[in-house]
Order: structure tokens, then sequence, then C-alpha cells
């Protein structure tokens, strides 16, 4: 390759951008390989449960957006791919939060599990 | 300029010949793993309900999982979707060398993953006495993970398939699409580890 085509292939956006992913990918790797030891710190953490549990979803979700939006290039592809990918993702994270809310309600404990929440007296007069 | 740096201008982001300017293969793909989406927020949601109300005689998952093991399987899988993002990134500079170290590398982690995920459940049967059918703790801890390991074997499956196509001398730059998209389904297969390896394993241990 001349010189002249060595600057135009660093002037060309396209080309550049290929150059460069190499080392975005690798500092992503190793931020993503940080915070899963994070996440395991944290379970050890002497803290409230919600505090915990909101911390390693919150992990997670960064981990989860790093890798579609720059492993999976959603970074830099048309937007119809993100909507397209988020459609599917939200109908199963709201089919999920449904689920759970509806499960965790008190009204759905199964009857044996009721039964063995019950104060003993109460369970041997009934 | 030479062929290898005009080659080196496709872009790979962006096809004019389609009405959405972009390639259908991996429209194609991204609507699949929309679909999947749903299917592991089944899985997961159903895991999640039994462990809400476990039956009497569950057994104590915090005895029974091995978080060191479990967290070396995910360290594992990330270093995996970097070694295929870096294939993707090879082959759409029409570095195909590259490309083939980047996938073979691929898919030994994509081995070793599996290959701790056949000790675990070994384990677990063995030496922990948890089945698919004595608890409901087993039946959907191993539906759930053993589908996502599915998904890892066809696509350690695919990889070894597009490694040894790339030796026929029919995979070039213009070919990256195919090698893009086989990345869309590695990718992922290793998001839904990451929300198996906080829902199913770290919230036990809370």
């Amino acid at each position: 390759m001349s010189a002249s085509d060595s600057a135009s292939a660093v002037h060309d956006p396209v080309q550049s951008l290929v150059q460069s992913k190499f080392w975005i990918f690798v500092q992503i790797a190793m931020l993503l390989a940080v915070i899963t030891g994070l996440e395991l710190v944290t379970v050890y953490l002497p803290f409230m449960k919600w505090l915990l549990v909101g911390v390693l979803v919150v992990l997670s979700a960064v981990k989860f957006m790093f890798v579609i939006f720059y492993f999976m290039h959603l970074r830099w592809d048309k937007a119809l791919c993100t909507i397209l990918f988020f459609i599917g993702l939200v109908l199963a994270s709201g089919t999920m939060w449904a689920l759970l809310k509806l499960f965790g309600a008190d009204a759905s404990k199964p009857l044996t599990m009721a039964l063995a929440d019950r104060p003993v007296a109460v369970r041997i007069v009934s | 300029m030479s062929s290898q740096a005009a080659a080196a201008t496709l872009d790979h982001h962006h096809d004019p010949t389609t009405s959405t300017g972009i390639p259908n293969k991996k429209l194609l793909m991204w609507a699949f793993l929309a679909s999947d989406c749903m299917f592991f927020g089944c899985l997961i949601s159903t895991h999640l309900i039994y462990r809400l109300h476990p039956p009497p005689g569950t057994p104590i998952a915090r005895q029974v999982f091995s978080i060191e093991l479990t967290s070396f399987s995910t360290f594992i899988l990330l270093m995996s979707s970097l070694m295929m993002a870096l294939a993707v990134n090879a082959i759409q500079k029409g570095n195909l060398k590259s490309m083939r170290w980047s996938l073979l590398t691929t898919i030994f982690f994509g081995c070793i993953f599996l290959g701790c995920q056949v000790f675990e459940f070994n384990t677990f049967v063995h030496e922990k006495h948890l089945t698919i059918t004595n608890s409901i703790l087993g039946t959907t801890f191993f539906t759930l993970t053993g589908t996502h390991g599915l998904h890892v074997l066809i696509g350690v499956i695919w990889l070894s398939g597009m490694l040894l196509y790339s030796f026929t001398g029919n995979l070039t730059q213009k070919d990256a699409i195919d090698v893009e998209s086989m990345g869309l389904y590695w990718h992922f297969v290793d998001i839904v580890w990451i929300v198996i390896f906080t829902a199913v394993y770290l919230l036990e241990y809370i």
C-alpha cells in the first residue's frame, strides 16, 4: 500500500471504525470481568437484602447492555435491530414481572406452605 | 489502492440492497433472538416462582451450588464472547488467519463451559442427590440450565462448521455477515447466562 493509500485508509471512517473496535472489545471484556468480580463480592456484603438485590440487578443489566450494544454491534447498527430485539426483551421482562407479582402474592402461597406458616396452636385447633 | 484496502472499506452495518438497509440474515437473527428472549424469560420465571414458595423437603440451593465453579464458567463465557467479537472484527477486515484463531479459541472456551456444566450436573446428581425428578428445584434448575447448555452446544457445532468451511476458500470478507450472524447467536447465549448467573445462582447467596 502506498503512502497516499495509507492516508486515505486512515481518513476512511468505516475502516478506522473496524481498526478501533479491537481495543474497544478488549477493554469491554476486562470491564465485564471486573463487574462479575464485583457481583461475587456483593453477595457476601452485610447489607440489607433489597439493596444487594438491587445492586446485583443493576450490575447484570450493565453487563447485558455492554454485550448487546458493543459485542453485538447494536451501537453501530440501524435502530430497527435495537427495536426488534427490545420488543422481545420487553415482552419477556413484562411476562416475568407479571408472573413474579402474581405468584409472589400471599394468596398464591401453596396451601401446604400457608398451613406450615400458621402458629402451631392455630394448626392444632383447625 | 490494493484490493485488500479497497475491500476493507466495505460497510458491514448497512446494506443498500435491502429495503430496511439491514442485511436480511442479520434481521432474521435478531428476530429469532427476540423470540428466544421470551423462551428463556418463561424458563427463568418458572424457576423463580418455585423458588418463591419452595415446597416442603426442597433441598437448600446454597448447599447444592458451587459458586466458585459457576463464577469460573461465567468468566470463560465472557472471554469466549470477546474472542467471537474479535473473530467478526477480523473477517470484516479480511484477515482470515486471525478469524480462524479467534474462532478456535471461542470453540475452546465453549467446550470448557460445557465441560464445567457436565461436571456440575454430575456432582449434583451423584453427590448432592439433586435430580430432575426428585424435587421442584431439580426440575426447574436442570430444565433451565440444560436448555442453555444445549444452546451452547449448538453454538459450538455452528462455530466448528464455520471454522472448517473457512478452509474451503469460499469464506471471504464479503461473507462477513455469515460470521456476524453466528456471533450474534453466541453473544445471545452469553447474555442469557449473565441473567441466569444472577437470578439462579447469586440470589441464593443473599
